[in-house]
């Protein structure tokens, strides 16, 4: 017993630490442009088949394929807050739609590129194994759950100890004060988008050798992300953080004792218990104004 | 110093609050603007601070025109303004909003030491630097949004209803500081509801109404005037104001 439950813990932070990429990048945009961005799973997606492209066509090198994915959905980021959020700015409902149209284009998008078949992506780090025990993981568990760690502490860094991230803090918490002491609105947005939507790739360029890439690959990640931050606490970047390791740990432990395929269930039953428990979320305050 | 002409502001759809106002302020005055709820004291002071979405007129700084620049460009022109209530960084502590008043300042070394001058101005932030600016008590939150604007070193800051929400004490208090503010040159242009108090602290005042100037006078003048005394501070019983159709002054 003791042995499975610390596969699964393995197992479950290891998700969770996609799932934490998601829910960040989601939680940076929501927080600074109060934009839930939908279409934050399909990034994740394309950022895995971008990195396949690099991977397979171009560098054989695989840090440098999930760079260069980094890269090109930062470029596709900046391109979708000019052109479609930037727009759309204080019409909830406006983004709303945008989002979940954004899913349609560009699934179908890459669907017309790439097809509807998975891609496999072959590296060392999913050949080799790491034994623990009786145990064995692939290597690549340990890459991602490393990567993430890694990546995490530079953003918290960034955010709590320079000008430009204390900035972003300052103006998801008031937007108004922020203009007035200086900072560009605009300037944030483009980092807010840019920051979010290379960690996105960041998630689907680690994810995508471990299993297949495929269109529909960012869908439970985008739905677990969006747990995580409501569970978290709308706007906490802490709550994102630990709500997203949660939910992967909670997840693959409840396998252990419940039917697999009721795993997604635990999770939004999670969500509910702590919606009505604690609605503001783990780590969220209430808000003035709001009852 | 500030000096604003034909100034009308308003948002969309073409709701015009502020109607062709004539606004100035000189170094070293305090100058109140005093109006009914929905007047549009506040709409002028955006307006003023380019924050609106419709405006027209002219603002001139120094006597340099910068109607068409950017809130950021006016603050590190000397402009700054503190908006009403709450534009504190809640989640941020003490010290982080504090550097963040400096956002534009690329000098870190003239940073630290003017936090240290503001720092020495209102000593509770030294004590509270570490904690979260949500947790100061209203009036130190006051003082805060005030050390923050003074990073920038501005020659006009405008606050609009600095007093709202605090004890008298602390008002008294708010007060005190824009009077000093201004002795040490500055001129401030504020907004205030607390009209007895903030005219009294005030060398010239500005009554506002229906986005309009209805009167400018010396703030004594004002304080005396039963105009002012009847429509914004309510009817005084058996007083000298002739009782016109807003005896009770209205909402």
């Amino acid at each position: 017993m003791a042995q499975a439950l610390l596969e699964q813990i393995i197992n479950g932070t290891m998700m969770g630490s996609i799932y934490m990429l998601v829910a960040l990048g989601m939680v940076l945009i929501y927080g600074v442009m109060h934009v839930l961005n939908f279409a934050h799973g399909v990034l994740f997606m394309v950022g895995g088949y971008v990195c396949h492209f690099f991977f397979t066509q171009v560098l054989d090198s695989y840090l440098l394929a999930i760079l260069g994915s980094m890269a090109v959905l930062s470029v596709i980021g900046l391109a979708l807050e000019r052109g479609v959020f930037r727009r759309l700015r204080d019409n909830l409902r406006m983004q709303v739609i945008a989002s979940l149209g954004l899913i349609l284009v560009i699934q179908n998008g890459v669907i017309a590129i790439w097809g509807p078949n998975a891609l496999q992506m072959r590296i060392t780090t999913t050949d080799i194994r790491v034994p623990i025990g009786e145990l064995s993981f692939t290597l690549q568990h340990f890459l991602i759950i490393g990567t993430v760690g890694v990546t995490v502490t530079a953003i918290w860094l960034f955010l709590t100890r320079t000008r430009i991230g204390t900035a972003l803090r300052a103006t998801s918490q008031n937007a108004e004060a922020a203009q007035v002491v200086g900072i560009d609105a605009n300037r944030m947005y483009v980092a807010s988008f840019l920051i979010g939507c290379a960690l996105a790739a960041l998630g689907g360029a680690l994810l995508g050798p471990l299993f297949l890439i495929f269109p529909t690959m960012g869908d439970l990640p985008l739905l677990k992300g969006l747990a995580a931050i409501i569970i978290g606490g709308m706007g906490s970047i802490p709550g994102a953080i630990i709500g997203g390791l949660g939910i992967g740990i909670v997840e693959a432990v409840s396998t252990l004792y419940i039917p697999t395929d009721f795993r997604d269930t635990v999770v939004f039953a999670a969500l509910i218990a702590v919606l009505l428990l604690r609605p503001q979320g783990l780590f969220g305050v209430r808000v003035r104004g709001e009852a | 110093m500030l000096e604003a002409r034909g100034l009308t502001a308003g948002y969309g759809g073409g709701r015009i609050i502020v109607d062709g106002v004539d606004i100035d302020a000189r170094a070293g005055e305090v100058v109140t603007i005093i109006g009914q709820n929905g007047a549009g004291k506040s709409t002028l002071l955006k307006g003023i601070f380019n924050m609106v979405p419709v405006r027209r007129g002219s603002v001139s700084l120094d006597g340099a025109e910068v109607f068409d620049q950017r809130p950021d460009r006016l603050l590190a022109g000397g402009l700054a303004y503190i908006p009403q209530n709450h534009s504190i960084f809640p989640k941020l502590t003490v010290a982080e909003n504090l550097r963040m008043g400096g956002f534009l300042l690329r000098d870190q070394r003239l940073l630290v030491e003017r936090i240290g001058e503001v720092e020495a101005m209102f000593p509770i932030l030294v004590e509270r630097r570490d904690e979260y600016a949500a947790g100061l008590s209203g009036g130190e939150q006051r003082m805060l949004e005030i050390a923050r604007t003074l990073l920038m070193a501005p020659k006009v800051i405008m606050l609009d209803e600095p007093s709202i929400g605090l004890a008298p004490r602390l008002v008294d208090q708010v007060f005190q500081t824009v009077r000093t503010l201004a002795e040490q040159g500055k001129a401030m242009l504020m907004v205030e509801q607390n009209v007895k108090k903030a005219l009294a602290a005030s060398d010239r005042g500005y009554v506002l109404e229906l986005g309009q100037v209805k009167l400018h006078d010396r703030a004594d003048r004002l304080l005396a005037d039963d105009r002012t005394a009847q429509l914004y501070m309510g009817a005084r019983p058996g007083g000298t104001a002739p009782s016109a159709e807003a005896p009770e002054g209205r909402p």
